[in-house]
């Protein structure tokens, strides 16, 4: 009987308890997590912004004081613009050169598997290692880069000890890790069935008109994913900026990125309010972000089976 | 066959066209992995290199040098005029060549050299005004600290060239030869005890024993915590009807959009009161606690394709939920377990913002706070801050290469559709 009735959908009224007990017994972990290091934390952030906090004293409440401080705070807004420059270029190169090498990697040569390997393993090595490697790549007189633009006759820039040049800097870094993202489109395109294409090569189609009507839609929802997630993770940089800056931010707040405020603020001036309103700002700008992208997201593909 | 191509021509053969744009994609992904690549190949190269070594254009690629006796023996007037001759120090001389009653150029002849000219004489531009003799005599000083004196002098005893050379070097003459000019003097090997100097660093107080042990215990544990807990998690997401678990889920799955930095400050106001402050714990503990979305969903979709039947027939059996769990599934879903092992691995050897909020003294670094402080102190010091990169590096390449097949078999049987 039990083996039948596994097999039939059983209604939720039906589904008995012991199973329903077990079920949350092996949840617990997760539960408990979720409230004590998730939902816990982000309420009790939620009333630290409206508080003044330095840890010594007992915390004030000071109402809407943070967020009218952060309004005419200078160097929120340099971070602000810091953050959206990096992820405006960041996200759309990043999604488009890992869209690339996916497709590059999905062909059938014999050393593709060498291949991968070696677009992959930067993504491996992200961190404070590889952000000092690409300090010794940007040194304006002995770095590599200035060096292979000398050779192309172009002066290289100061790079990271230049106002101008410091985030792109860091778009060209995070260019490295494209890797990542490149495994997830590679499983998208293995996963598009095979007769798509032989069906449009009975039609004559080539290859442009066979990736911008299969490829490409049949990809979208990966990409949509993906889209949302770079977003989320290109406001969080950080480790790069505190390990390339010293955790200034420098030259003159050029790579002062919003998070590495809220790090400066709660960790070395011991500001939590004004943290915590800094990081529910970051918060509600990555839900508009991702909201914005539900919104318009008819552009996505989903095929019939996929849809449940 | 091939009247295709003839009457059509060279692009109508469908078989032709297909083959150069793959040859084309080939050099281009070939070309690509040759950029993604260098800068790894450049950490290790500098990292094998002397300090002059690094600071040379065009950069060397390969991290050895060889010394050859160098210099220019005959010295050449670079303008018209007439020549002072005056003293200079150490026995030298200084030749002046005067025009219109200005010194238009000098040159420096070391004592060793033969004057040509003599004073007030006139000189044209391009003459040789001095020669300095073409062989010299090998004299070998090792100093105390390991490095070595290289002096080419002359017959009579003068010096005629002379080589600071570091350590780790193969010497090509023997003291007492004669050597001529362009001959191989030494060779300076790959620099090996750069790594030696990174791993207990001078200027820091702990070596990086410390920071490796360190990073050891907490990497180990949080791959316990992240594999243990998320197995658990996801079997009960799997494996167990019960309400809201489709809500849970979903719950579940849209933290992953939740930036970190949101729970972080309550989180260590949490561990401040707790007193786990410049401990481990903080690093460790929450990883008991669900292991992270991904992994989650990563092992519940592993568990998803196992047939039921096979719970059941355990059941049957007289298995309880710990058992099949134990006994039937986790087998089965080995694979998954690896990944999840493995990325766990990478992210808690690589994590650098929770080591810099809770620990603070130095004696409980991380490998990544270890090198991040060693930057601070070793900033042009580029030949060692790659040797410790390097050191850093090294572990996560070696359970890249060896599990390389679980990071991308992972991402692509976790099916990331949506």
């Amino acid at each position: 009987m039990e083996v039948a009735s596994r097999k039939i959908k059983k209604p939720y009224l039906k589904m008995s308890t012991h199973e329903a007990i077990w079920g949350y017994v092996f949840l617990m972990p997760w539960i408990l997590g979720m409230i004590f290091f998730v939902g816990g934390p982000i309420i009790a952030s939620l009333v630290l912004a409206f508080c003044k906090w330095d840890l010594i004293t007992p915390p004030q409440f000071v109402g809407m004081d943070n967020f009218i401080k952060i309004m005419s705070d200078p160097k929120f807004w340099k971070s602000l613009y810091n953050t959206f420059y990096y992820t405006i270029f960041a996200v759309p190169i990043g999604i488009v050169g890992s869209i690339i090498v996916a497709l590059l990697m999905n062909q059938k040569w014999k050393s593709v598997r060498l291949l991968r390997t070696i677009y992959y393993l930067p993504s491996v090595t992200a961190g404070v290692a590889s952000a000092i490697i690409w300090m010794w790549l940007f040194n304006p007189d002995f770095g590599l880069i200035n060096y292979f633009l000398g050779k192309l006759g172009i002066k290289g820039p100061l790079w990271l000890a230049s106002e101008e040049w410091s985030k792109p800097a860091l778009i060209i870094m995070s260019l490295w890790g494209v890797g990542g993202n490149m495994i997830i489109y590679l499983a998208g395109l293995q996963g598009i069935p095979r007769q798509l294409y032989e069906a449009a090569e009975i039609d004559g189609a080539n290859i442009f008109q066979k990736f911008w009507n299969i490829t490409l839609p049949m990809l979208s929802p990966v990409i949509f994913f993906n889209l949302i997630m770079s977003i989320v993770w290109s406001f969080q940089i950080f480790t790069q900026v505190y390990v390339m800056t010293q955790g200034q931010g420098g030259p003159a707040d050029s790579t002062l990125v919003l998070v590495l405020y809220i790090y400066q603020k709660a960790f070395k001036f011991h500001q939590m309010g004004y943290a915590s309103a800094l990081a529910w700002i970051l918060f509600i700008i990555i839900l508009i972000a991702t909201m914005l992208q539900f919104k318009f997201s008819k552009w996505v593909y989903y095929e019939g089976e996929l849809k449940k | 066959m091939d009247y295709t191509s003839k009457n059509a021509g060279f692009w109508a053969s469908k078989k032709r066209q297909e083959r150069i744009i793959s040859l084309i994609l080939f050099i281009i992904a070939w070309a690509g992995a040759c950029i993604f690549v260098v800068p790894l190949v450049w950490m290790i190269t500098t990292s094998l290199k002397t300090p002059t070594e690094i600071f040379t254009i065009p950069p060397k690629w390969i991290p050895i040098s060889h010394i050859k006796l160098d210099y220019e023996t005959k010295l050449i007037a670079k303008a018209s005029g007439r020549v002072i001759i005056s003293k200079g120090e150490e026995g030298s001389k200084i030749i002046d060549i005067i025009k219109d009653g200005k010194v238009a150029s000098s040159v420096v002849v070391p004592a060793v050299g033969t004057l040509l000219v003599k004073d007030k004489q006139l000189i044209k531009s391009g003459d040789v005004a001095a020669e300095l003799p073409e062989t010299g005599i090998v004299k070998i000083i090792n100093n105390a600290d390991g490095t070595t004196i290289l002096r080419i002098v002359s017959k009579a005893d003068l010096t005629i060239q002379e080589y600071n050379l570091p350590k780790g070097i193969r010497l090509k003459v023997k003291e007492g030869q004669k050597v001529k000019v362009g001959q191989h003097l030494a060779t300076i090997l790959p620099q090996w005890r750069n790594y030696l100097e990174a791993w207990a660093p001078k200027a820091l107080n702990e070596t990086f024993n410390t920071y490796l042990l360190n990073t050891i215990i907490i990497t180990v544990s949080a791959i316990i915590g992240v594999v243990l807990s998320s197995t658990f998690v996801a079997y009960g997401f799997a494996r167990f009807r019960f309400p809201l678990r489709d809500p849970l889920f979903l719950l579940m799955i849209s933290t992953m959009m939740i930036p970190v930095q949101v729970t972080m400050i309550p989180t260590f106001i949490l561990f401040k009161y707790l007193g786990w402050i410049d401990t481990f714990a903080p690093l460790i503990v929450p990883t008991f606690f669900g292991g992270g979305a991904f992994n989650i969903f990563l092992i519940r979709q592993f568990f998803m394709t196992i047939p039921y039947e096979l719970d059941d027939a355990a059941k049957i059996d007289g298995c309880n939920y710990f058992q099949i769990l134990y006994i039937i599934l986790l087998p089965l879903v080995k694979p998954a377990l690896i990944t999840v092992a493995i990325f766990g691995f990478v992210y808690n050897w690589n994590d650098f913002l929770n080591p810099l909020i809770y620990l603070n003294s130095s004696s409980k670094y991380t490998l990544a706070l270890g090198l991040q402080t060693f930057t601070t102190m070793y900033g042009s010091y580029y030949h060692l801050m790659m040797a410790a990169s390097t050191i850093v590096l090294l572990p996560v390449l070696i359970v890249f290469f060896v599990g390389q097949r679980y990071f991308i078999e992972g991402v692509a049987t976790s099916g990331l559709k949506g």
